[in-house]
């Protein structure tokens, strides 16, 4: 008897335990979905219903939001002047110059990166230590303290409101890091390994593509990730250096208003299309992505 | 066939000395061991020879042509990585047949290549594995041995081959090398650490320590004339038991005086060497248990023996001083056992206690 109670005492335990464990985990992922549920369901509600007092948990969905901001003219407040301006066109605009902006600086980021990266954790160059620092320590400054004389320098020479402009910059921020990162994949290759493809007869280059850039893939594609959240999100300097031909979609989301007040749906509705190409990319990369946080803490545990 | 001279290389790295003036001559189609403990220098050796390390100071040249300045892929030089060094992104068939495809040939060549060296190393059947990560050792090494292989390359580099293998395989393997050294007439280094494993695939031993060859020399003379304490109780298993003591001059022969006990040496020609301290090494063979008659006959204690199937190794205590012997069969002593023995004092190797350089 008392065996027998004490072993459904000590299974109640153990449901009570998981059911704790269960509850943990929903409240606490809960916490972190919710603004994106909200957001979402925002999007899909018309303005009477995204204001209505209690908040809507059950509505017609409706697809207007989704359709108005490709569709109906945007206005947005001037950046500099405050002034309220007409757009052109839709939101695509802002897309298509986000796309180009992004995929243009990462290329060059990780082309430049990859390839000095290889060289540093290979040939160690003269004061390899001190450029890597040097290299790092660009990024210490935060963007703010630069803005300003950026602004200048970019208007002088022509590159202000230039997909050029935007991309050399976001390009030369991402550096960095595509550097420091991708050494450190480069720095777990076993040396024998690619002693030995000499061996075989390969040159420094072939090596390079055939032995050793297959071998980083996964950090290739990790440091990538990390590269275009980076450039997706970015807004100070989007702002700043950009007028109404080259502006990202995190400016129009800043600058977005309806006709009359604001209008949380179409905000929400652009913000929705936003966040979508970042959430497919992490749910592509995120064993890569894992493995790139945790490197340097799990060295050479391929 | 290509000579490989090798003249007084110096490498470190860092602060670690690897090769101290290393000097060695591999003549055209020989079969060289490079022999010596871990960290002796063997692997950077064969580094520099492949290329893949630049020498400090010193000369390495392919019949008689320096190639310090010929880079490593094209020194056409096969090398087997002690880490095997296979490719982790390719399948076992890419890996092996890597080399091939860098020199350009056709694949329906290179596939042949790959199969027949396949066959001769029993791993047909793994050509076809994605990952060799999932293999085990002994298969990685195979795969890595198929892989320096399948060339005809001028000098053929192999840093521990057969290591990982089971004793049955690495029986075949040596006997493999012998056969291809044939058949190939290729000029062939073998670094091992193993001295049993040297003699049975070289013509020649190298006896590396410390970055230097101690001696270059067959593997008859390496075992009969040492040239110095090292090589004495490098080679032998067990190793050759070594008595320090003071040399006196006897009438036909020599008094070694441990200051435990004194032992008569048969070793004449030797005039100039009294009251030297010296070290003498015994070979285990050479200490016989439970002798009928002979020389230095001594009583000793069991430490511990070691049944080795064919045959036991006693290690046995003289008042103070350690004694390895072997004997054939198997055979029980008890820890603490006193026995009575009898070191046999033909032909003893006698080295200056202070340099170890033999003596006489």
């Amino acid at each position: 008897m008392a065996n027998s109670n004490r072993r459904s005492n000590r299974r109640a335990r153990k449901i009570l335990k998981s059911v704790a464990t269960y509850v943990a985990v929903v409240v606490t992922v809960g916490f972190f979905i919710f603004p994106l549920f909200w957001l979402i369901a925002t999007s899909l509600k018309t303005r009477a219903q995204a204001f209505s007092t209690p908040p809507l948990f059950i509505w017609e969905p409706t697809f207007r939001n989704f359709i108005d901001i490709f569709l109906k003219r945007q206005t947005e407040i001037e950046a500099i002047t405050g002034q309220e301006l007409e757009l052109a066109t839709g939101a695509e605009i802002f897309f298509f110059n986000s796309f180009v902006v992004t995929s243009f600086s990462i290329a060059l980021a990780i082309v430049i990166g990859v390839l000095a990266a290889y060289s540093f954790s290979r040939y160690k160059p003269l004061g390899t230590n001190t450029l890597m620092f040097f290299i790092l320590s660009t990024r210490m400054l935060p963007g703010i303290v630069v803005a300003i004389p950026i602004y200048f320098f970019y208007r002088s020479i022509g590159l202000y409101n230039t997909y050029l402009g935007l991309i050399l910059l976001y390009t030369m921020f991402n550096l960095p890091f595509a550097i420091w990162m991708m050494k450190s994949f480069f720095d777990d290759i076993p040396k024998d390994i690619e002693q030995a493809a000499f061996v075989d007869g390969s040159s420094p280059l072939r090596v390079f593509r055939k032995i050793a850039l297959p071998q980083v893939s996964v950090g290739l594609g990790a440091t990538i990730g990390f590269l275009i959240i980076n450039v997706w999100n970015e807004f100070l300097f989007a702002l700043l250096l950009t007028e109404r031909t080259t502006r990202t979609v995190p400016v129009l989301i800043a600058s977005t208003r309806g006709e009359v007040g604001i209008n949380w749906g179409l905000i929400a509705a652009i913000e929705t299309l936003y966040i979508l190409p970042a959430l497919v990319l992490i749910f592509l990369l995120q064993r890569y992505l894992l493995r790139g946080m945790t490197f340097g803490t799990v060295r050479g545990g391929q | 066939m290509t000579r490989v001279e090798v003249k007084s290389l110096w490498k470190s790295f860092g602060k670690v000395q690897a090769l101290r003036g290393l000097d060695v001559t591999v003549e055209s189609g020989d079969i060289v061991a490079l022999l010596g403990p871990t960290g002796a220098g063997k692997t950077t050796l064969m580094k520099c020879i492949a290329g893949v390390e630049r020498p400090d100071k010193g000369d390495i040249l392919f019949d008689g042509e320096s190639v310090l300045d010929t880079p490593p892929w094209e020194r056409n030089v096969a090398m087997f990585f002690q880490t095997y060094a296979l490719y982790p992104h390719m399948s076992v068939y890419d890996n092996i047949a890597y080399p091939l495809r860098e020199r350009k040939m056709a694949e329906n060549e290179i596939k042949d290549i790959v199969q027949r060296v396949a066959e001769k190393l029993r791993i047909s059947h793994l050509l076809g594995r994605k990952e060799p990560a999932t293999l085990s050792g002994g298969e990685m090494q195979r795969v890595a041995l198929a892989r320096a292989l399948v060339r005809e390359p001028r000098v053929l580099l192999l840093d521990e081959p057969i290591s990982n293998l089971d004793a049955k395989l690495r029986e075949e393997m040596r006997a493999e090398f012998k056969r291809l050294h044939r058949e190939l007439k290729r000029t062939l280094i073998y670094a091992t650490p193993d001295y049993l494993e040297a003699f049975a695939v070289a013509e020649k031993i190298a006896l590396i320590n410390e970055g230097q060859v101690i001696q270059y020399d067959t593997p008859i003379n390496i075992l009969r004339k040492p040239r110095n304490k090292f090589v004495a109780t490098f080679v032998g298993s067990p190793t050759a038991n070594i008595l320090r003591g003071v040399i006196k001059l006897g009438k036909e022969n020599l008094l070694l005086d441990t200051g435990e006990f004194q032992l008569t040496l048969n070793k004449t020609g030797l005039r100039n060497i009294d009251g030297r301290e010296v070290e003498v090494a015994i070979r285990p063979v050479d200490v016989v248990l439970e002798p009928v008659s002979g020389q230095n006959l001594l009583r000793a204690r069991v430490v511990s023996s070691e049944k080795l199937g064919t045959h036991t190794i006693v290690t046995l205590k003289v008042s103070n001083v350690e004694m390895k012997t072997v004997v054939k069969g198997i055979k029980n002593y008890r820890y603490g056992e006193e026995v009575k023995i009898g070191i046999e004092g033909d032909k003893p190797l006698l080295f200056d206690a202070a340099s170890g350089e033999v003596l006489g």
